[in-house]
């Protein structure tokens, strides 16, 4: 009787087992594929969008095959997967490869982020740049417009003698990267009374509902129209500019000439204010990110 | 709706794949450290501290290994569900009564026949309420392994979250509560099923 009942969980297991690994042996490293390429983007609509307007791009201009995995957790993921394969490009902001991933301290000029961020790149992990889309999203802090009437509140420096009575919110990368909470509340010499981290998308309803009194914000966010907050002029300089662009494996590039052409067919197309009214189509307006994206590329006549 | 239910039917195979592997190699593992008491404390105390590495952190260590997808996200559901398998195996077994063991011994039993006759199907409900444990533990978990890239119900859940839309919100984490309960119920009629029949006539004193 026992043995029979052992058998049998000894049966099940195995079959599990076999299970687990034929299940598991599709998730093959994205090069080793012929004509597909695998995009990533990190978790927050802006990403999101990006990475969708490439991926409609190159079903459109190419014969290539998009994977998307998109809303993956934050830079380091998806550095991290570029640099293994696990994804061919996603885009991102020279700020954040100069400061997060370089580790270099923050420069305020663009052009020389970017070709600084270029060669490194290039040399160290042998990914490339494309052009940037031409819009420049950096950190700002924001407030909500009440709050900046009653302190007559305008720069960033002025926030200073209140953070003792304040609480500052904001997405967890920001307290990971010296960019972020840290290096600012340095600079500023603030002391919040106290810091709380949410979700990218949650952070700007907390300042609305008043759980939180300052954030972080990205100057394209379209919530920042919604909610009615007031941005903090950068006074001290603090946060570096961020282009942002496609950043793509350079042997993907090589195996698929096309790609690098069709990338930079974004170079320059996408404003501050076009991108974000992308933002708010998306998280406002509630529409699909897929169509959203669609519609961008059909109205500047690239699909 | 089929959508969600496919994404639902990959959720759960996700999360029970993670703790069966932990069954594999989490009760054999419970099994060693009873027979060799010194390694009990060691272990214990590696899988206790393995337990306490916050869940992302640990999708991102295990992504170094398995890069992004599902494999990565089992790896580091297996190593969670390590800590209620190894030790409801390690206690189960060693609450087994004295008196029992020296029985079994005393009837001439080898140490083999005493492990699968006497103590497993003794501690067995106690090994099958740490699965159980553990599977419910892991069908909340595999909700954020959308953010290493892989499958499951986290993606309409953070998506959702993103976009501030809670009916998305909630077409992956009622389903996700639903697979939670669903499997806590079966699992328990299992645990009840499995208990011997002379134990279970003395369970009901």
């Amino acid at each position: 009787m026992t043995k029979t009942r052992g058998f049998l969980v000894l049966t099940v297991l195995i079959l599990v087992l076999a299970l687990i690994f034929t299940g598991c042996s599709g998730g093959d490293k994205a090069q080793q594929e012929n004509g597909k390429v695998v995009i990533g983007s990190k978790n927050f609509n802006e990403n999101i969008i990006l990475s969708e307007i490439l991926a409609q791009l190159i079903e459109a201009k190419t014969e290539l095959t998009v994977e998307r995995k998109q809303n993956l957790g934050g830079t380091m993921v998806c550095f991290n997967a570029l640099k293994s394969g696990d994804l061919d490009m996603y885009p991102d902001y020279t700020g954040t490869g100069l400061v997060a991933v370089l580790k270099q301290p923050v420069n305020t000029d663009p052009q020389e982020v970017y070709d600084y961020v270029q060669k490194e790149y290039n040399d160290q992990f042998k990914i490339k740049w494309m052009l940037p889309f031409g819009f420049n999203n950096t950190y700002a802090v924001a407030v909500r417009q009440e709050t900046a009437e009653e302190h007559t509140l305008k720069k960033v420096s002025d926030l200073t003698p209140l953070t003792g009575q304040m609480v500052f919110g904001a997405e967890q990368e920001f307290f990971n990267r010296p960019d972020g909470y840290d290096g600012m509340t340095k600079i500023y010499n603030m002391k919040f009374k106290e810091h709380k981290a949410f979700e990218t998308a949650l952070k700007y309803q907390a300042v609305a509902q008043k759980k939180i009194d300052v954030t972080d914000a990205f100057s394209t966010d379209g919530e920042l129209i919604t909610y009615n907050l007031k941005i903090l002029e950068d006074d001290k300089k603090f946060f570096p500019p961020y282009f942002c662009t496609t950043i793509v494996r350079m042997d993907t590039l090589k195996k698929y000439p096309e790609l690098e052409k069709t990338l930079n067919l974004l170079a320059d197309q996408i404003s501050n204010d076009e991108m974000q009214q992308l933002n708010y189509q998306v998280a406002e307006k509630k529409r699909d990110t897929k169509d959203v994206a669609g519609e961008f590329l059909k109205k500047k006549g690239l699909i | 709706m089929s959508a969600v239910f496919s994404i639902a039917l990959e959720h759960l195979w996700l999360s029970v794949a993670g703790v069966f592997l932990a069954c594999v190699i989490g009760v054999p593992m419970g099994i060693v450290i009873l027979k060799i008491r010194v390694l009990a404390g060691p272990v214990m105390g590696v899988i206790d501290i393995l337990q306490t590495i916050p869940s992302l952190a640990m999708l991102a260590l295990v992504m170094f290994f398995f890069g992004l997808g599902n494999m990565s996200l089992i790896t580091a559901l297996f190593i969670y569900a390590l800590l209620p398998v190894v030790r409801n195996t390690f206690i189960g077994l060693t609450g087994v009564k004295s008196e029992l063991l020296e029985a079994g011994k005393g009837m001439g039993m080898t140490g083999w026949q005493l492990l699968w006759q006497v103590q497993l199907p003794i501690a067995l409900p106690v090994i099958l309420a740490g699965f159980r444990v553990a599977v419910v533990t892991s069908i909340g978990i595999a909700t954020i392994g959308t953010l290493i890239g892989a499958g499951g119900l986290g993606e309409p859940i953070w998506r959702g979250i993103q976009l501030v839309n809670t009916p998305m919100i909630l077409s992956g984490a009622v389903p996700a509560a639903l697979l939670a309960i669903i499997a806590d119920y079966s699992l328990g009629l299992l645990e009840k099923s499995v208990v011997s029949r002379g134990l279970q006539v003395k369970n009901t004193n």
